[in-house]
């Protein structure tokens, strides 16, 4: 398993996927992250109540919270680490070499789930370093103690299960375009919908999104789980995926 | 993400000849493969029909059949990558998903795809990786396939000969016993065809390994192969040796004999019970074989200008054989050809 484990690492790092996408997970963490700070303490248009402070701890949860960002690029990762077989055709002696093809999704799962882990530091660590520059030139850096470790721990961990998650999604797809369609307009279309609309809002705190929103900051959101149940949701989503993933290859054929 | 590159290729590196594979050792142990009732539909079309045949170690078996009878759909099921509705596909009795070393029993080449981004030795690299072999084993399949200054270069900028020659050094990474090769001669060109029929009839005659080769030309393989496994509709038509199958065909052999005698000859050979007919002044004589036609000529005084045993052509038999099992690749979704 460990060789298959390092063969998913070869092919992950023999094309340049991941270097576009650690960098987009920089930009968009980094970038979200300084808007944010920039906004701290104005007051909202319309009369609604804006951000608070940079020095406010509610405030420092939500900047933490930007971490999350990087989810939509490690679940692409994972896609793409499963469709580029059946894209590029590769499927073929990938399941020739092991044969038995639960061992294939394994490895796979295990490997993204390693990547996932770097991708997460390295969101972290942008994040962090706004925070500690621009937010600090504001007033204060948000202290690295408490409940924003709590923050900056689940939003780690959420990062690297949506690499898992992104791995179940691709081996349930197959199609690389579609599946990662899919993702983007589930996670951007989807869920912000489903949080948005009264009626149906109690259900958002059940998925991925409400999941994570419990594991780091429920500022602005509808009602969602605690964090550590938030924290079991996610990651039954993620074992979900993989079954689900894993069920569906080795059950088709590889055409 | 990454597009094919479209840049013409370079020079494809020259071809060795008689590489020899498992380089200080004895090659592996034969392995017999068997299918026994392969039977497959894709929807209501029946792709493969309770198919079965036997390839033998030491010898090229030529899988041949018109597009569309089913031979792609045949080697994926029995390589595991699809799952047949009913038969068995076994290698020395074990079916390939539950061989303990598969890529050390069978190599195949089904098709030529590769991350166009990534390099023909990093390819390699990854089912070393993934079969546990060496990654010195990346550069030895380079080398054997003549790849070896290419190696470094994106596959994608690849050609369609020097795509074939990757997939065929993957094929043989784990050194195999057995060889699958689906219509290997496709984008190869001349001299690439004559450098692989000397490998695989090297690899079986030779190492004892067992060859399994399918083309819909029979005149690709027929100077290849050994024995031969027709399929015309996903069916048996006929297996056997090259010679059983000439043997089992109609016509059999004949001697074009050329006379100036032609009349006195015809009776002489018509009163030995020969079947003779004259076409263009030369007599073509069944059931008899030219050394008692000369015999005869001699006796008779008769002068001959040629004697010329004839066989009918290989390719002949094909066509009398797969004859009327061409309407399924017409009208149907074919199993898998690209």
């Amino acid at each position: 398993m460990i060789g298959l484990v390092r063969a998913e690492w070869v092919k992950l790092f023999t094309t340049r996927v991941w270097i576009g996408l650690l960098l987009g997970a920089c930009a968009l963490v980094g970038g979200l992250t300084a808007l944010l700070t920039g906004l701290a303490g104005q007051a909202g248009g319309n009369g609604q109540q804006g951000l608070p402070p940079v020095t406010d701890q509610q405030f420092q949860q939500v900047a933490l919270s930007q971490i999350t960002n990087a989810t939509v690029f490690v679940v692409i990762l994972g896609i793409i680490g499963v469709t580029q077989e059946y894209r590029h055709r590769t499927a073929t002696p990938t399941f020739l070499t092991t044969p038995k093809r639960w061992r294939i999704v394994l490895a796979k799962l295990i490997a993204y789930l390693i990547v996932g882990i770097p991708f997460a530091a390295v969101a972290t660590a942008v994040n962090l370093a706004v925070l500690e520059i621009y937010a600090r030139a504001r007033g204060a850096a948000p202290s690295l103690d408490g409940d924003n470790l709590r923050v900056i721990a689940g939003a780690g961990t959420a990062v690297v299960i949506y690499a898992v998650i992104g791995v179940g999604v691709g081996a349930l797809l197959r199609n690389q375009v579609g599946a990662i369609v899919a993702a983007l307009v589930y996670l951007y279309v989807a869920e912000p919908v489903i949080a948005a609309i009264g009626p149906i809002q109690s259900a958002y705190k059940w998925l991925p999104g409400g999941a994570l929103r419990a594991m780091t900051t429920d500022f602005g959101a509808p009602d969602v789980l605690q964090p550590w149940q938030g924290g079991l949701l996610l990651l039954g989503y993620g074992l979900l995926a993989a079954v689900l993933g894993t069920l569906f290859t080795v059950r088709r054929d590889i055409t | 993400m990454d597009e094919p590159d479209s840049s013409p290729t370079a020079q494809e590196a020259p071809i060795p000849t008689g590489t020899p594979l498992s380089p200080g050792g004895t090659p592996p142990a034969p392995v017999r493969v068997e299918v026994r009732g392969l039977t497959k539909s894709f929807g209501t079309v029946r792709a493969v029909s309770d198919l079965g045949f036997t390839v033998e170690p030491g010898a090229v078996t030529g899988f041949l059949g018109p597009n569309g009878a089913g031979k792609t759909t045949t080697l994926r099921m029995v390589l595991g990558l699809e799952t047949p509705d009913a038969g068995t596909a076994t290698f020395a009795g074990t079916p390939y998903a539950a061989l303990r070393e598969p890529v050390r029993t069978v190599g195949a080449v089904l098709e030529t795809a590769f991350h166009p981004a990534r390099s023909g030795r990093d390819h390699l690299r990854v089912y070393c990786r993934a079969a546990g072999l060496p990654v010195s084993r990346a550069d030895e399949g380079l080398a054997q396939v003549g790849l070896a200054d290419a190696g470094r270069r994106r596959a994608g900028g690849y050609s369609l000969g020097m795509r074939q020659r990757l997939a065929l050094a993957t094929a043989l990474l784990g050194d195999p016993a057995v060889l699958v090769l689906d219509e290997p001669a496709n984008g190869l060109d001349p001299e690439g065809i004559q450098w692989l029929r000397g490998f695989l009839r090297h690899l079986a005659h030779e190492q004892g390994r067992t060859v399994l080769v399918s083309s819909h030309l029979l005149a690709e393989i027929e100077q290849t192969v050994d024995r031969i496994v027709i399929v015309g509709a996903g069916r048996l038509v006929r297996e056997g040796s090259i010679d059983e199958l000439r043997a089992g065909a109609d016509g059999g052999t004949s001697v074009l004999v050329r006379t100036p005698e032609t009349a006195r000859l015809g009776e002489l050979l018509r009163a030995a019970g020969n079947a003779v007919t004259e076409v263009d002044g030369a007599l073509t004589v069944s059931g008899t074989t030219a050394a008692e036609i000369g015999h005869r000529a001699f006796t008779a005084g008769i002068e001959l200008h040629e004697l010329h045993p004839q066989r009918s052509g290989l390719e002949e038999i094909y066509f009398q054989l797969t004859a009327g099992t061409e309407q399924f690749a017409a009208g149907a979704p074919q199993g898998g050809q690209p």
